[in-house]
């Protein structure tokens, strides 16, 4: 393996720090936001903006988290490998994002909440937010749940994506971006 | 009863249950566990109101940033309050920073979502 290649990458798209594997820990992940803390405190971020850096962060990754632990070891034919990127762009905008692979069946049950929330707009998200949660549905659960509204609500725009692996199995993208500089 | 006291941690608030009457969560708050990791707390509360709830109880809330699933957890906690205000007095301080604009405003939908609830909004 060369590094240098990693290394290019991470240096042409602004990469702050990623993470790969198929075990992600609370561990990795409480790590992971202090670095994200210490990044919003040297570039002097203001503390309402990094407080949504941390939460989408938190939400993405303990997603996958509890993702990875609800797989039956026995059904899975392909490890559930998990990639989360923090990156900065030129314009000093953060994007998240987030690439497992989910069955159809998980699928089908992400992407109607995905759908809803691509077709509201920030003040119908917090109130569907605010519903979802009052109605208790969907939440005790692992994965999903509000989680995916608690994102949008904090971020500026959020993005997804399935690529087919096979029938079965499917590359879910999630895609946030997070602006530093309001108001351009 | 007994006071019960849980330590913070990186992802955890510091937890003080005082039977003199005062409930303080100040921290961080995403669990790996939000439900099993509150449950003493939720518990604690419960047996509370039941045996030895003060004339007044205060509750003070400091919580920097939380998860989707401690969101709702704080939402069953409030529950939990307003069906214990009836009988006994509670004091809610929502406790945030000047510049923590989505702390304010998760106190301002807690205010709306529960009416019957005494809840202040306060900047630090």
């Amino acid at each position: 393996m060369n590094i240098n290649k990693v290394q290019e990458i991470v240096d042409k798209d602004g990469i702050i720090f990623l993470s790969y594997g198929g075990y992600i820990s609370q561990f990795l992940i409480s790590g992971m936001t202090e670095a994200l803390e210490k990044e919003a405190e040297v570039n002097e971020i203001s503390m309402s903006i990094s407080n949504n850096l941390f939460t989408i962060f938190i939400e993405l990754s303990q997603n996958m988290m509890n993702y990875s632990k609800s797989i039956d070891d026995t059904t899975v034919q392909v490890n559930p490998q998990g990639l989360i990127i923090v990156s900065k762009d030129d314009e000093e905008n953060y994007h998240i994002h987030s690439q497992n692979i989910i069955s159809l069946e998980d699928k089908e049950k992400v992407e109607p909440k995905l759908l809803e929330i691509q077709a509201l707009d920030k003040d119908g998200i917090k109130k569907r937010y605010r519903e979802l949660r009052k109605s208790g549905q969907n939440t005790h659960g692992k994965g999903g749940g509000i989680g995916f509204y608690e994102i949008a609500k904090k971020c500026d725009k959020i993005e997804y994506k399935f690529t087919k692996i096979n029938e079965d199995r499917f590359y879910f993208h999630i895609k946030t971006t997070i602006q530093t500089k309001k108001g351009k | 009863m007994e006071n019960l006291r849980l330590e913070v941690t990186k992802y955890t608030p510091e937890i003080n249950l005082d039977t003199e009457g005062v409930i303080s969560l100040v921290g961080k708050s995403y669990p790996e566990n939000t439900f099993e990791f509150y449950e003493p707390m939720m518990e604690w509360i419960e047996e509370y109101f039941k045996t030895s709830a003060k004339e007044v109880t205060v509750v003070n809330m400091e919580i920097i940033y939380f998860n989707s699933s401690s969101s709702k957890l704080f939402f069953d906690f409030f529950d939990l309050l307003e069906a214990n205000a009836e009988e006994h007095t509670i004091e809610i301080n929502w406790i945030y920073d000047e510049e923590n604009e989505s702390a304010e405003e998760a106190g301002e939908d807690f205010i709306e979502d529960f009416e019957d609830l005494n809840i202040k909004l306060v900047q630090k």
